[in-house]
C-alpha cells in the first residue's frame, strides 16, 4: 500500500511494483447511480411483449430500432457500448429489480437503495458499512466518491471517504512555500465528537492525507479509450485505480436527477443513455488496456424505474421495479432475475419486483469483495453467481 | 434527506425550546454579531455599531424591514430576448423538427434551398441556451451585490432560503426572466404569508416548466408537481398517499402558462369531484393548498426547516411542534415567526455552531473586508460553484442539503482557496462570461474554421482528428445535411457575447494595512486577536494564535507593525489567507 509521507512523484515509482505483484491486487467495485429514476423498460426493451407496445403506444420502441440482444430483449439505441460488451458476455442484466412497499419518491427512495435499507433508513451508507467490515480500524482512501457533495452510500462510520470532484483544484494553493500551521492540527482537538467543529477538522486531515495522491494519479493518467460527450467520471477513477490507489469502492453518479424523464422523453433517454454506455464502455476498455479490467466491476443503479404506461407528455412517471446492470471481465455476462410481469401490475399501475436489490449487493459483497453480506445487510440474501471468478 | 434528519431527530434532547425574547440587558457585541451573520450576511463595522445601540428588538427590526439601495432595485437587463423564443421547444430534436414541419422555429424561418437550410435555426436555438445562461449569471451577480450592499439584507437571506426551498434550475428552465421573476417573488414575498407564497410558487412560470406543470392537462395528470408541492414544499414524505398525489394533480390540471403569465386553461382543467386527504370537493389548485395548510404537520414541517436555516441543525420532534403551533399561531406568516425566533433565548444559544453555506461564506467574507461590490475576479459563480452552490442552479428539486453536505475534503480546500483567489487576483483569470471555458471545443471549431478548413472537418471531435476509435455519442452528433449543431454551438456563442453585457471585471481592493493602522494595532499578537475577533465565531487554541503571530512576526522579519507600514499589505494578507483557510473559519 502507498505510504502518505511519499512525495507525488513517488507514485511512478510504487505502480509497477504493484503491478508486478498482482496476488497483491483486491477486488474494485465502482457504482454508477443514474439519478431521476432510468426508466429500464425503455434501456433494455421486451420487444416480444404485446403489453410493452400496448403500455407505450408512442414510447414503445420499434423491434427495428432496438439493438438487438437475443429473442426477448433489445436495447435502447443509444447503447451501443454495453451491446458490445454484452456480446463479450462482460455484461449481466438483472431484471425487476425493487423492494417491497416503493417510495416514489426520489429522495427517500435513493436513500434507501444508498443504505440498503428500505423502509427504515440507516445513518451509514452500504458501501460505507463494506468499508467498515473490510477494515475494522480507520484507514485513508478506503472510499472514493466523486461529486459535488458526499452521497449517503459511502457514509461509514470508521473512515472518512475520499470526496472531490475536479482532481486538478483537489489542492490546497498557497502563497509560495508558506508552511501549514501546525499548531492547529496539534491542538484543534478536544472538541465535542459530535460537534460540527470536530467533523470539519476530520475532513480536514483526511484532505492532507488524500489530496496529492488523488492529483498526481491524474496528471499521470491518460485514457486509452474514447469516453465520449460526458463520461460521468469514470475516467477519475480509471486514474485512480491505474496509479495504484489501494481503494476498492468508488461511488460516481449521472447527477441532478437528469433521469428524471417526465416529458418529451425519447430523444433525452437516449442520448443519455449512449453517455452512460459510452462511458462505461469506454472504461473497461480503458482499465483493459491498462491491464486492470479483471479486477473491476461496475454496478449501475437507480433509485426506481418508471411507470410502464406512457402520460399523455412523451414522459414516464415515477414507479417501481428495474433493470439493474453490471459490467466488466470478471462478470458472466447474461440474464439474471425475474422479467417484469407487464400483464399483471400491482398498485399505482406499477409491476410488482421480482428480485430484492440487496441480494445483488450481497451477490458483490460475498462473491466479489469477499466480506459478509450478512454483517453489512443485516439480514441473509441469496446471491447470483455473477462471476467468472 | 427526510431520513438523515429522522435519525438527527432521535439524538437531540426533547427540552422544549425558549422562544422568550431576550432582554436589552443581555444585548451585546457578540449577540449583534450572530443576529448579523444568520439573519444577513454579517455587518460592517458601522453596521455592527448601529445594530449595538439599536438593542435587540429594534435591531431584529431593522432585519425585517430592510430595503435594497435604489440602484440595485430593478436587474439590468442585457436585452437578448427576441419574440419567436417563446415557447422554447424542449430540444434541439425538437426545434428541427418543429422548423422542419411548419417553415419555422423560434422567429426563424427556413431558407429555401442552399447549404444547411436549418441553419440558422440551429443557431439561434444554440444562442438562447447561451445567452440565457450568461444572463442567469448577471442575476445572480445582481443578487449577490444586494446581499452584500443592503445594510441588513434579511429579504435576500430569506429569498436563498426559499430558493432552496422552492429549488428551479436554470438547466432546465432555460429561460433567465422566468428564474429572474421567481427569484423577485421571494424577494418581494418570502417574509409576508406562507400562503400566498406557496400559491405565488404554484403559480410561478419558472417552477410550472421546472415541474412539468405546464403540460399537465385532463386527460393526463401530471405528477411531478402534485408530488414535490407535498413531499417537498409543505409536509415531507409519509404524511399523505399516492392516492392523494393523483387527485392533487387532478386539481392542478389546466394551470399552465403563456410566456411569463400564468393562466389556468378551463379546457383543461379536471372540475370534477376529488378526494384529498380525507376531504371530498370540486378541488382547484389553491384548495389543495389551503387544505394542506390545515394539516398541522405542514407548519412543523416549514418551521422546521426554517429553524436548521437559521438556529441550528439538530431539532427535537417535540421543538418541531412546537415551532409549528407559533407559525399555526402566526398565521404562517414568516416574517412574524422570525421576529420571535430571532429573538429568542434558544435563537442566541447557537453561536458558532453553524457550518456556513457556499454563498453566505463568500459574501461574509466580502462585506468583513469591507468590499463595495462583488469583485469580477474571482467569479462570483464560479467561485460558489466550486464550493457547491451556484446560485440559480440548484441540484435538484430538493434544494442544496445544508451542513455537513457542504463539506467534503476537496470543499474545504477549496473554500481556503477562494480566500487566496481573494487577496492575491489569479493574472491567468479568463472570464467564463467571454471565453468558453467550460465547452473548449467551441473555441477549436472556430479556430479551424478560421483557418480555412471545411465545415465538415472543422466540426470533427478534437480527439476524433487525432486517431481513435469514436463513443458512439460523439460519432452520432447530429451529422444532419440540414445543419450542424458544432457550427450551431460556435456561432450561438457569438451571438451570445454580441448581445449578453460584460460582467466588470475588477478584482478586489483590499486594504488590510490601513485597516490594521487606523485600529492602532502595535503588535503581531494584536494583529492576530483583532483578526480572530472580526472573522471568527468560535475561539481558537492560545497555541494556535501565538503560531499564527510568529509566522506573521517571521514574515515581517520583526515585531513593530507600525513600523513595517510601507510593507505591510502582502504579510497581512498571507496572514489572513492562512486563517481563513482553518476549518473553524466555516463555523458561523
Amino acid at each position: 500500500m502507498l505510504s502518505l509521507a511519499l512525495a507525488p512523484n513517488a507514485l511512478a515509482f510504487t505502480s509497477p511494483s504493484v503491478r508486478e505483484n498482482p496476488g497483491a491486487r483486491k477486488p474494485i467495485l465502482v457504482a454508477l447511480e443514474l439519478s431521476g429514476g432510468n426508466d429500464g423498460l425503455n434501456t433494455v426493451v421486451p420487444f416480444r411483449n404485446d403489453d410493452y407496445y400496448r403500455l407505450r403506444p408512442t414510447l414503445g420502441i420499434p423491434a427495428k430500432d432496438l439493438l438487438p440482444l437475443d429473442a426477448e430483449f433489445g436495447f435502447n439505441p443509444g447503447l451501443v457500448g454495453l451491446q458490445s460488451l454484452w456480446r463479450d458476455e462482460q455484461l449481466a442484466i438483472v431484471h425487476g429489480c425493487g423492494y417491497p412497499q416503493p417510495s416514489y419518491s426520489h429522495f427517500t427512495s435513493m436513500a434507501y437503495w444508498h443504505t440498503g435499507a428500505p423502509n427504515r433508513g440507516s445513518e451509514f451508507g452500504w458501501l460505507g458499512r463494506v468499508a467498515d467490515s473490510l477494515a475494522h480500524q480507520r484507514r485513508d482512501n478506503m472510499l472514493v466518491n466523486i461529486g459535488a457533495h458526499q452521497s449517503l452510500a459511502v457514509n461509514s462510520k470508521i473512515h472518512t471517504p475520499v470526496v472531490f470532484d475536479d482532481p486538478n483544484k483537489f489542492q490546497r494553493d498557497r502563497w509560495m512555500s508558506v508552511p501549514e500551521s501546525s499548531a492547529n492540527n496539534a491542538s484543534g482537538r478536544g472538541f465535542d465528537a459530535r460537534s460540527n467543529r470536530a467533523y470539519l477538522h476530520a475532513i480536514h486531515d483526511s484532505a492532507q492525507a488524500s489530496s496529492s495522491l488523488i492529483r498526481s494519479a491524474w496528471q499521470a493518467y491518460a485514457a486509452d479509450a474514447d469516453y465520449g460527450v460526458a463520461p460521468f467520471d469514470l475516467p477519475k477513477v480509471a486514474a485512480c485505480i491505474d496509479a495504484g490507489l489501494p481503494t476498492q469502492l468508488y461511488h460516481v453518479s449521472v447527477r441532478n436527477n437528469a433521469f428524471d424523464t417526465h416529458v418529451q422523453q425519447p430523444a433525452l433517454h437516449r442520448r443519455l443513455l449512449s453517455y452512460v454506455s459510452d462511458a462505461v464502455t469506454a472504461f473497461v476498455r480503458d482499465l483493459d488496456a491498462k491491464g486492470r479490467a479483471d479486477e473491476v466491476v461496475v454496478l449501475l443503479y437507480s433509485e426506481f424505474g418508471r411507470r410502464p404506461a406512457e402520460n399523455a407528455n412523451q414522459g414516464t412517471d415515477h414507479g417501481t421495479a428495474n433493470v439493474m446492470m453490471l459490467a466488466g471481465k470478471p462478470i458472466r455476462g447474461g440474464h439474471y432475475g425475474k422479467p417484469m410481469d407487464l400483464s399483471a401490475l400491482g398498485p399505482e399501475d406499477n409491476p410488482v419486483h421480482g428480485v430484492d436489490f440487496r441480494r445483488v449487493y450481497a451477490s458483490l459483497i460475498d462473491g466479489w469483495l469477499r466480506s459478509s453480506s450478512q454483517a453489512v445487510l443485516g439480514d441473509g440474501f441469496s446471491g447470483f453467481d455473477f462471476f467468472r471468478i | 434527506m427526510a431520513l438523515l434528519w429522522l435519525v438527527q431527530g432521535t439524538g437531540a434532547v426533547a427540552e422544549p425550546l425558549n422562544l422568550s425574547p431576550i432582554q436589552f440587558a443581555q444585548w451585546d457585541v457578540d449577540k449583534a454579531r450572530h443576529l448579523a451573520s444568520r439573519a444577513g450576511f454579517g455587518a460592517s463595522a458601522e453596521e455592527l455599531a448601529a445594530l449595538v445601540r439599536l438593542g435587540p428588538k429594534a435591531a431584529v427590526n431593522a432585519f425585517l424591514t430592510s430595503r435594497p439601495p435604489e440602484e440595485l432595485a430593478q436587474f439590468d437587463h442585457s436585452g437578448i430576448f427576441d419574440a419567436g423564443l417563446d415557447p422554447f421547444p424542449a430540444s434541439r430534436p425538437a426545434t428541427t423538427r418543429l422548423a422542419k414541419q411548419t417553415g419555422s422555429a423560434l422567429g426563424i424561418t427556413v431558407k429555401p434551398g442552399g447549404n444547411r437550410p436549418l441553419q440558422p435555426v440551429v443557431d439561434k436555438f444554440f444562442y438562447w441556451l447561451r445567452a440565457s445562461r450568461l444572463e442567469t449569471d448577471r442575476v445572480a451577480y445582481w443578487w449577490a451585490n444586494r446581499m452584500l450592499r443592503q445594510p441588513y439584507p434579511l429579504t435576500e437571506k430569506m429569498a436563498l432560503f426559499w430558493h432552496g426551498h422552492f429549488a428551479a434550475n436554470e438547466d432546465k428552465v432555460r429561460d433567465y426572466r422566468k428564474m429572474l421573476k421567481q427569484l423577485e417573488l421571494f424577494q418581494r414575498a418570502g417574509l409576508g404569508s406562507f400562503r400566498e407564497l406557496l400559491i405565488g410558487v404554484a403559480q410561478d412560470p419558472a417552477m410550472l416548466v421546472f415541474l412539468d406543470a405546464g403540460v399537465n392537462t385532463k386527460d393526463s395528470p401530471n405528477e411531478n408537481f402534485a408530488r414535490e408541492v407535498m413531499e417537498l414544499f409543505t409536509m415531507g414524505v409519509g404524511n399523505y398517499s399516492e392516492t392523494d398525489v393523483r387527485e392533487a394533480a387532478r386539481a392542478f390540471t389546466g394551470w399552465s402558462v403563456d410566456d411569463l403569465a400564468f393562466f389556468v386553461d378551463p379546457q383543461l382543467h379536471d372540475d370534477a369531484s376529488k378526494q384529498f386527504l380525507g376531504s371530498v370537493g370540486a378541488f382547484d389548485g389553491v384548495d389543495i393548498i389551503d387544505l394542506i395548510l390545515q394539516q398541522p404537520v405542514a407548519s412543523e414541517f416549514i418551521a422546521a426547516k426554517i429553524y436548521r436555516f437559521f438556529v441550528h441543525t439538530e431539532l427535537s420532534d417535540a421543538g418541531a411542534t412546537q415551532l409549528g403551533q407559533l407559525l399555526r399561531q402566526k398565521n404562517y406568516h414568516i416574517g412574524d415567526f422570525l421576529q420571535v425566533l430571532l429573538l429568542s433565548e434558544e435563537f442566541y444559544r447557537h453561536r458558532g455552531g453553524r457550518i456556513k453555506g457556499p454563498v453566505e461564506l463568500v459574501v461574509s467574507t466580502y462585506k468583513q473586508l469591507g468590499l463595495e461590490r462583488i469583485p469580477g475576479v474571482p467569479d462570483f459563480n464560479q467561485a460558489t460553484q466550486g464550493i457547491g452552490q451556484r446560485l440559480l442552479h440548484p441540484p435538484t428539486v430538493a434544494g442544496w442539503s445544508h451542513g455537513r453536505s457542504w463539506i467534503t475534503p476537496s470543499l474545504l480546500y477549496e473554500r481556503g482557496n477562494f480566500v487566496l483567489d481573494v487577496l492575491f487576483p489569479d493574472m491567468n483569470f479568463v472570464p467564463p462570461d467571454r471565453f468558453p471555458v467550460y465547452t473548449p471545443e467551441v473555441a477549436k471549431v472556430q479556430e479551424r474554421l478560421r483557418q480555412g478548413m471545411s465545415i465538415s472537418a472543422a466540426t470533427r471531435p478534437t480527439a476524433v482528428q487525432q486517431g481513435g476509435v469514436m463513443a458512439q455519442s460523439n460519432a452520432l452528433a447530429d451529422r444532419d445535411e440540414d445543419f450542424n449543431t458544432r457550427i450551431g454551438s460556435m456561432r450561438g456563442w457569438q451571438m451570445a457575447i454580441e448581445r449578453v453585457k460584460p460582467i466588470l471585471r475588477a478584482p478586489a481592493r483590499v486594504r488590510l494595512s490601513d485597516e490594521v493602522l487606523a485600529a492602532g494595532l502595535k503588535t503581531p499578537e494584536e494583529v492576530v486577536a483583532y483578526l480572530h475577533n472580526k472573522y471568527f465565531s468560535v475561539e481558537l487554541a492560545p497555541e494556535v494564535l501565538q503560531d499564527l503571530a510568529r509566522s506573521l512576526a517571521a514574515d515581517l522579519a520583526g515585531e513593530d507593525i507600525p513600523a513595517a507600514r510601507s510593507y505591510l499589505e502582502s504579510p497581512l494578507r498571507r496572514l489572513l489567507h492562512k486563517m481563513l483557510s482553518l476549518p473553524d473559519y466555516q463555523l458561523g
